[in-house]
């Protein structure tokens, strides 16, 4: 008992405060360690990108000349900003049509009661352990009937990327879930229909979960590969960035590609981080604040 | 402004959890109708169902003559206040209140009259432009007043309006809300737990439980002659007074005997006691706190207690006190009648002798709990 008191008085003391800047020393020296691990990838590639001596792998980091010779060569020499307008339309339909879906699909969900519903729920839930990729040669014979695929692929893509997309409901359903149903109960007396109700109300109030769903709707084909291969093949004029990269790191072009694949890693990254860090703000709660007691 | 008219409604949830049964009710224009009762009696599902928020299992709402059932809430003209206010948290005061004229395609200048026109009534201009969460719960509860003030529609529904706000403000409101019906002068229908609320608003009270309508009347109505035991305890604070006792009919005379006491049945209620051909039974006998007239030990009529809990509530005081087999009952005495010596020897522990006045008894049937007189 007596340690105890002993320690609590020593806490509320001098040493406490010593004790707590011995604690944070450690947490941030941890911290920083891990983020040193976790950006170093990050700046290879950034630093591989503007080496000019040589284009294949070298045994070093840093360059020992530096230049923008890869970034030229990349928009100059090859069909990079071709796949690059490619990858960027999927990415914009699909992130525009899966947010259309998912929201629409988790607002139902969350605020109608019909028959089936829990059925409904639990089925995707079930369907949505299945790895994607099991569905990939089926996709890929029905599309190459359709002729979705070679060229035509970015649009075959889109149709994959966005068809199942309802089922990714369970996160802005549970946001829809949070927003009081008698915000809606008030807007249908007010005179809006359920479609109102949707884009006038509950919309806006679930700005960071929109704004979550589109990212996550550019996201994934912006970043595709396994698929995208599949249904691209070798067509260059269909291919997105990551199946145009991939060639580049074959045993034959490796030599003379490599700090070009880096520019255009640089390059890919780009557009993703900025829409990231303009959004982020958006990611902040408590909209719906103010909205019922308080 | 409009007649409302329910027949028959019922509510079933689910299988055979049954919120509302066999809901009758004719609800005149301008009327204002409370309902009363406590959770789960039912009431917000009725008024649910008026606006058109809940399904009606069956039975049919009648609005200005028009049955309603499969309208939705839009297309009933109804406007409704919720009990958590559900102000659209994104919107500013102004934009909230316009919402539906702006639905509505109301030209802007038109929305801009109503609008600062109900602002200025609920004395809420200078908030116009701020958003909810910078409100206080009053304020709040002011704006979804507004927002559906600038309706104008046909019935004005509320849902248990002041139950979040706290005793002294709920009594501003109160009162703001009898104000406020005078300027609005539409059909109200009000939802609340609180019969102090009930009592002072509505022109006609309906009391529920169970999904079952107990009563509909005027406050004066079930105050006086509650149909039932139920009414009598719920309405009225504290609540009345009741004792398994046993009615005397002797010599064309009708006394009660409640522990020991023999108290003389007069006025209105003998008589109507008479005309029913009443004679010697046992009763559920009714007494409110406040008919309660301190007496003497010798009094033949009086009922002796034994003080346990003594509140004073300013200008009265309420003794709660056990009888001698141990039965609690509520004494409520102005203390403007009381004498400085009578105040100070009302303490814990002390013995009382209350009786009453025999016109003001209620007396009920022990079997059905029902009111002998109505």
């Amino acid at each position: 008992m007596k340690k105890t008191d002993n320690k609590a008085i020593k806490k509320t003391g001098l040493g406490a405060k010593a004790s707590r800047r011995i604690d944070n020393t450690v947490v941030y020296i941890v911290l920083i360690l891990i983020s040193l691990i976790w950006l170093f990838p990050l700046f290879g590639l950034i630093l591989e990108s503007f080496k000019v001596e040589y284009q294949g792998q070298t045994g070093y980091l840093w360059p020992q000349q530096f230049g923008f010779d890869n970034y030229i060569r990349l928009f100059k020499e090859t069909d990079f900003f071709k796949w690059f307008i490619n990858t960027g339309i999927m990415g914009v339909c699909t992130a525009v049509l899966q947010t259309i879906f998912v929201l629409s699909m988790s607002y139902v969900l969350s605020r109608l009661r019909f028959k089936g519903r829990k059925g409904l729920m639990n089925a995707m839930l079930v369907l949505g352990m299945f790895p994607g990729f099991l569905t990939m040669i089926l996709i890929y014979k029905v599309f190459s009937d359709l002729g979705l695929v070679l060229e035509m692929a970015p649009v075959g893509l889109i149709i994959v990327y966005c068809a199942s997309s309802g089922m990714g409901y369970y996160v802005s359903k549970g946001f829809f879930d949070t927003i009081p149903k008698s915000l809606d109960e008030a807007a249908r007396v007010d005179g809006a229909t359920r479609f109102q109700v949707f884009y006038k109300v509950i919309m806006p109030l679930a700005k960071p979960i929109v704004i979550y769903t589109i990212l996550m709707g550019f996201m994934a084909p912006w970043g595709d590969f396994m698929l995208a291969s599949y249904l691209i093949h070798q067509n260059s004029a269909g291919m997105n960035v990551a199946v145009g990269m991939f060639e580049w790191l074959s045993k034959t072009m490796v030599n003379s590609h490599y700090t070009m694949f880096c520019a255009a890693g640089v390059v890919v990254a780009i557009p993703v981080t900025t829409v990231f860090l303009c959004l982020q703000k958006y990611y902040v709660e408590g909209v719906t604040g103010g909205a019922v007691k308080g | 402004m409009a007649t409302v008219k329910l027949t028959n409604v019922k509510k079933v949830y689910g299988k055979d959890t049954v919120a509302v049964q066999d809901f009758n009710l004719d609800i005149a224009d301008k009327e204002f109708i409370v309902f009363v009762g406590p959770s789960g009696c039912g009431k917000s599902t009725t008024l649910r169902m008026i606006a058109g928020l809940e399904d009606i299992s069956a039975g049919t709402v009648e609005i200005d003559g028009v049955v309603v059932n499969d309208l939705q809430p839009r297309d009933r003209d109804i406007a409704m206040v919720f009990q958590n206010y559900a102000l659209y948290p994104h919107l500013t005061v102004f934009e909230n209140m316009a919402f539906s004229l702006r639905l509505k395609k109301v030209p802007q200048d038109v929305v801009y009259e109503k609008v600062t026109q109900a602002a200025e009534i609920l004395g809420i201009t200078e908030y116009l432009m701020r958003k909810p969460r910078a409100l206080s719960g009053g304020q709040r509860q002011r704006v979804a007043i507004g927002r559906a003030m600038v309706r104008d529609s046909k019935v004005f529904l509320m849902d248990e309006p002041l139950s979040n706000l706290d005793a002294k403000l709920r009594n501003q409101m109160r009162a703001e809300i009898i104000l406020l019906r005078q300027k609005i002068d539409t059909t109200f229908i009000y939802v609340t737990h609180d019969q102090t609320e009930a009592m002072t608003l509505g022109d006609r009270i309906v009391i529920m439980k169970d999904g079952f309508v107990q009563q509909v009347g005027t406050p004066t109505e079930v105050f006086d002659m509650p149909d039932n035991l139920f009414v009598a305890e719920f309405i009225g604070a504290p609540k009345m007074n009741t004792f398994k006792t046993q009615l005397v009919y002797e010599d064309g005379k009708y006394y009660v005997t409640p522990y020991g006491a023999k108290i003389e049945v007069t006025g209105a209620k003998a008589e109507m006691l008479k005309a029913r051909g009443i004679t010697s039974r046992e009763i559920v006998l009714g007494i409110r706190p406040e008919h309660f007239v301190l007496s003497s030990e010798g009094d033949s009529a009086a009922i002796p207690c034994k003080i346990t809990v003594n509140e004073m509530m300013g200008s009265e005081l309420h003794l709660h006190g056990v009888e001698e087999n141990g039965d609690k009952l509520i004494v409520r005495i102005p203390t403007i009648s009381l004498t400085d010596e009578q105040r100070s020897s009302l303490t814990f522990g002390s013995y009382i002798y209350v009786t009453c006045e025999g016109k003001v008894m209620h007396f009920f049937d022990p079997e059905t709990e029902k009111n002998l007189l109505t």
